[in-house]
């Protein structure tokens, strides 16, 4: 098992996302808010005349509102359901080699995280949270009930 | 037909190609029973089809093809290279009717019956190939060329196409912005323009692929029509107008459903069986007309039948019953509101529930899947006479012409087909009462409820309500409410694109766009935005309407004139302030640093409405305004015609000559304000204000000598003596000038003082002469 999985920050914390999923990772030009959205949605901003709507992780991951929603923020851009979306991230670390499949957690998920993760993976750097970037998406349960 | 017409032509040409290959195959392999199968298929399909349109040389063709192959089916002969070289040279031929087809014109007589009689067995075939090849080339020869070609795409390649020339208009947007950041413009203007020009190109014929005739839904209604009357056993016969009227493909499929239902309504429950109609008068055949125009961006589609109309008194009571309204809305309810309960779910005023209109189930769902694309649908009927609904729809999907306007600094555009009008807080008739946390506006005499964007989005805004703008919008119903937003930008077409689904949950938005400078703006979804507030759309709004009803005979109208502009966009100006309409040579059009002039007949005046836009090549029409005290020219293309405008409507913090912008028609229009627009170009005073000078008509010396003068010196000169005169000179002693005259210059023939005259000038001391002429008239030109 050989996939590549981009390496981030969330909420302070060493995670991994798939890389087939992302398309480009950006420092977001802007963020227009979106009045009444589900909080894990921080707004809209743009890249290359398309718009994005922009996800913030922290929230989706049930650990409150990321202190950078801003422009200038760091964001992986994902399109998911003909959707262009700008995952909101603390930083970006870079590219991994996965060095297994995901394999479930030895431990019990604590907030949100059981419900964004695929499990875990081995890569050089160690055991990384496979995060799924459809399950951010969606956001935390109480935004999907909505 | 066209379109039929053009479907199996471009059939037929698919399946040729995908045959051509099959027959060789089956040639290797004559045992191949499913090859031999799709091929005599072809043949089979392409004689019904032959016989339908009517074309007997290509059903002759395929006919004898088809016979051969149907022996060769049942073992009666052994398909030989022979016979697939002549099943070869008759698809070529087919191919080659079929392109003439298609180019309009007319296929060359002559040379099917040899390739048919190539069809039958021979003898000895051997030198049989030859006279083939030879009969191709003399039919080669006899080739017209292929007119206009058509071809199948999949759909969804069309529409990854049209999204990426959206894209491409806004990508060109975000350049230009970028560009007029940047030092580059001037260098790049040229292909720049003329890269825009090219998008716009093809953006605009990519829409009209996207555009099909409605003929192909309309076709399938005589056959509707005639299958549900003689199941109903009525006779219903069938008016189709307008199938060559355009919309966008997926537009056509929405309303599919909707006109289908609404024509199975019409027949079960709005026609009467013969015997009914007979005993009311009326011929037993019952007439249906479907007919569609298009009017501005929206397509109208009308359906009309002659039966017996609705049951208001049947609707109101199931509706009572169902509890829908209560019986004091009933009362204030007008009659259309009250037909128009027929969209409410749970209704049908049918005696019988049949399998064609089922029961009641229907209409509701009817006007929902209208209204989820923008459109609208309207009930109207006389009992016994009949019904006309009327159904409203958007051109297209993608581009929708819309208001922009702000809430804490922050932009958000509303559809332009929901808007009803504009209305400011501060101008007079107006006023906001709240009411334990509601808000009602009143606009002259109607009280509408009133939603502050700002607090229904939460946004925190330092706007006073008095501040705000008031934008009267019409939820898909026809009920009436208010939104209060800060601020009112301006009007334009966006290309608008889905937002995501977490963003459409909140109900309040209906897509996303891309402002002019790159940033991201949200579509406000109007009847989301009335349902997220709460608003009680049965009682409040259906009353308030009510009310407006009753109060619309007070309501103070002012004439507007609705032109449209040099620029192209629609603009009216208050009539009061046009004098009239001139036509002037494009010569008389002079540019003067910043400001445009326009010699209209003897006189120059400003030249307004011309600034950014492109001057016609011959002649320009052009308004003439005058405020009474001076005149200004303003051009214009097109004159449209006098409407009547609410006169308080008036509205907008737009900058230049705007006043804002309303609704005239159905669609916006600019209403240009007289006060700024004279306020920024008047500067000459109107030729009636000038001052007026006496000349006797009979001095030819003052006619010749002085006049120029005079005139020069801003006079009018008149010749006859008119009642209110500033001036008039005199040459010849002893003469008394004009009874209305208010001043007397008077001239003499000798340089020496005249003591009988003291008050004389020297008819040539030309300073005296000017000084007099100055001190005199006080009203001098600017």
């Amino acid at each position: 098992m050989s996939a590549l999985l981009l390496t981030v920050a969330i909420a302070g914390e060493k995670v991994a996302l798939p890389v087939d999923h992302i398309e480009s990772v950006n420092e977001l030009e802007l963020l227009v808010p979106v009045p009444r959205s589900p909080s894990h949605i921080a707004g809209l901003s743009t890249l290359r005349s398309r718009v994005l709507t922009v996800v913030d992780c922290r929230c989706a991951l049930g650990l409150g509102i990321s202190p950078n929603r801003e422009a200038g923020a760091s964001a992986a851009i994902a399109v998911h359901d003909g959707h262009a979306y700008a995952l909101l991230l603390d930083t970006i670390h870079g590219v991994a080699e996965a060095r297994s499949d995901p394999f479930p957690p030895s431990g019990r998920l604590q907030n949100n995280w059981a419900d964004m993760a695929q499990g875990m993976v081995e890569t050089d750097d160690g055991p990384l949270l496979l995060l799924e970037v459809a399950a951010l998406i969606a956001g935390p349960p109480e935004a999907r009930a909505a | 037909m066209d379109d039929l017409f053009a479907d199996f032509l471009a059939e037929t040409r698919e399946m040729l190609e995908a045959l051509g290959g099959e027959l060789i195959a089956w040639e290797d392999d004559p045992g191949d029973r499913a090859r031999l199968d799709a091929i005599f298929r072809f043949f089979h399909t392409v004689k019904g089809n032959c016989g339908f349109f009517d074309f007997p040389r290509l059903e002759a063709l395929s006919h004898a093809v088809e016979d051969v192959l149907a022996d060769v089916r049942a073992d009666r002969r052994k398909p030989d290279s022979m016979l697939v070289s002549a099943v070869l040279g008759i698809i070529d031929r087919i191919g080659d009717m079929v392109d003439t087809f298609e180019g309009g014109s007319e296929f060359p007589e002559g040379g099917d019956q040899a390739l048919i009689a190539a069809l039958a067995p021979q003898g000895d075939g051997s030198n049989d190939p030859l006279r083939l090849a030879a009969l191709n080339d003399e039919l080669a020869q006899s080739k017209v060329p292929a007119g206009r070609r058509t071809i199948r795409l999949p759909v969804e390649l069309l529409d990854r196409v049209m999204s990426g020339v959206s894209d491409m208009v806004l990508a060109r947007n975000e350049l230009a912005r970028r560009l007029r950041e940047t030092s580059l413009e001037a260098s790049v203007h040229e292909p720049f323009d003329r890269l825009s020009s090219i998008i716009a190109d093809v953006r605009d014929a990519m829409t009209r692929t996207r555009m099909q005739c409605l003929e192909g839904l309309f076709s399938s209604f005589p056959r509707l029509v005639r299958d549900l009357s003689a199941e109903l056993d009525k006779q219903v016969q069938i008016e189709i107008d307008g199938a060559d009227v355009e919309l966008d493909r997926e537009m056509i499929e929405v309303i599919r459903n909707p006109l289908t239902h609404l024509i199975r309504n019409a027949i079960d429950h709005g026609i009467e069986a013969p015997a009914a109609r007979l005993s009311t008068g009326k011929r037993p055949v019952g007439r249906l007309c479907v007919g569609a125009r298009q009017s501005g961006n929206q397509i109208l589609i009308d359906i009309v039948d002659d039966g017996c109309g609705i049951n208001e008194a049947k609707l109101v009571d199931k509706a009572l019953a169902a509890g829908i309204v209560d019986p004091v809305t009933i009362g204030r309810m007008s009659a259309q509101d009250r037909l128009s309960l027929i969209f409410e779910p749970g209704l049908s005023t049918a005696e019988t529930v049949t399998a064609i209109s089922g029961r009641g189930v229907g209409m509701d769902v009817v006007r929902a899947s209208i209204e989820r694309v923008g459109g609208s649908i309207e009930v109207d009927s006389t009992p016994g006479q009949g019904t006309r609904l009327t159904l409203r729809v958007p051109l297209t999907l993608t581009i929708i012409p819309a208001l922009t306007v702000s809430i804490a600094g922050q932009k958000f555009a509303i559809p332009r087909s929901a808007i009803e009008e504009i209305a400011q807080v501060e101008t007079g008739g107006t006023e906001i009462t709240r009411h334990g946390g509601t808000m009602l506006v009143k606009i002259r005499d109607s009280r509408l409820p009133c939603v502050v964007l700002a607090d229904l989005l939460g946004c925190e805004t330092d706007a006073a309500d008095d501040d705000r703008t008031l934008i009267v919008l019409r939820l898909g119903g026809g009920e009436l409410f208010v939104l209060a937003v800060d601020c009112l930008h301006t009007h334009e077409e966006l290309v608008v694109k889905p937002a995501a689904p977490a963003i459409i949950a909140t109900g309040l938005y209906a897509g996303t766009t891309l402002t002019e400078d790159g940033l991201p703006m949200l579509l406000l979804e109007v009847n989301g935005l009335a349902k997220v507030a709460g608003l009680q759309l049965d009682a409040l709004e259906r009353s308030a309407r009510h009310d407006a009803h009753e109060a619309s005979g007070a309501v103070r109208t002012t004439p507007v004139l609705l032109f449209i502009g040099l620029d192209g966009r629609r603009k009216a100006i208050p009539m009061a302030v046009v004098d009239r309409l001139d036509e002037v040579e494009i010569d008389a059009v002079e540019t003067e640093g910043e400001r445009m002039l326009v010699v209209v007949g003897d006189r120059i005046l400003p030249l307004a409405g011309a600034d950014l836009a492109e001057l016609p090549e011959v002649s320009l029409r052009l308004f003439r305004l005058t405020d009474g005290m001076r005149e200004i020219g303003y051009a214009i293309r097109d004159a449209l015609g006098v409407r009547q405008i609410d006169a308080e409507l008036l509205a907008a913090e737009a900058d230049g000559e705007a006043e804002g912008v309303l609704l005239i028609d159905g669609e916006a229009a600019t209403l240009i304000s007289p006060y700024r627009l004279f306020a920024r170009h008047a500067a000459v005073p109107v030729r009636d204000e000038l001052p007026l000078c006496h000349l006797p008509a009979g001095d030819t010396w003052l006619q010749n000598f002085v006049r120029p003068m005079v005139e020069a010196a801003g006079y009018r000169v008149v010749e006859a003596a008119e009642a209110e005169l500033d001036l008039a000179i005199i040459a010849q002693p002893g003469e008394s000038g004009p009874a209305g005259a208010r001043q007397v210059i008077r001239l003499r023939s000798s340089a020496m003082e005249a003591p009988d005259d003291p008050d004389s000038i020297y008819r040539y001391d030309h300073t005296g002469l000017l000084s007099a002429l100055r001190q005199s008239g006080g009203r001098i030109r600017l």
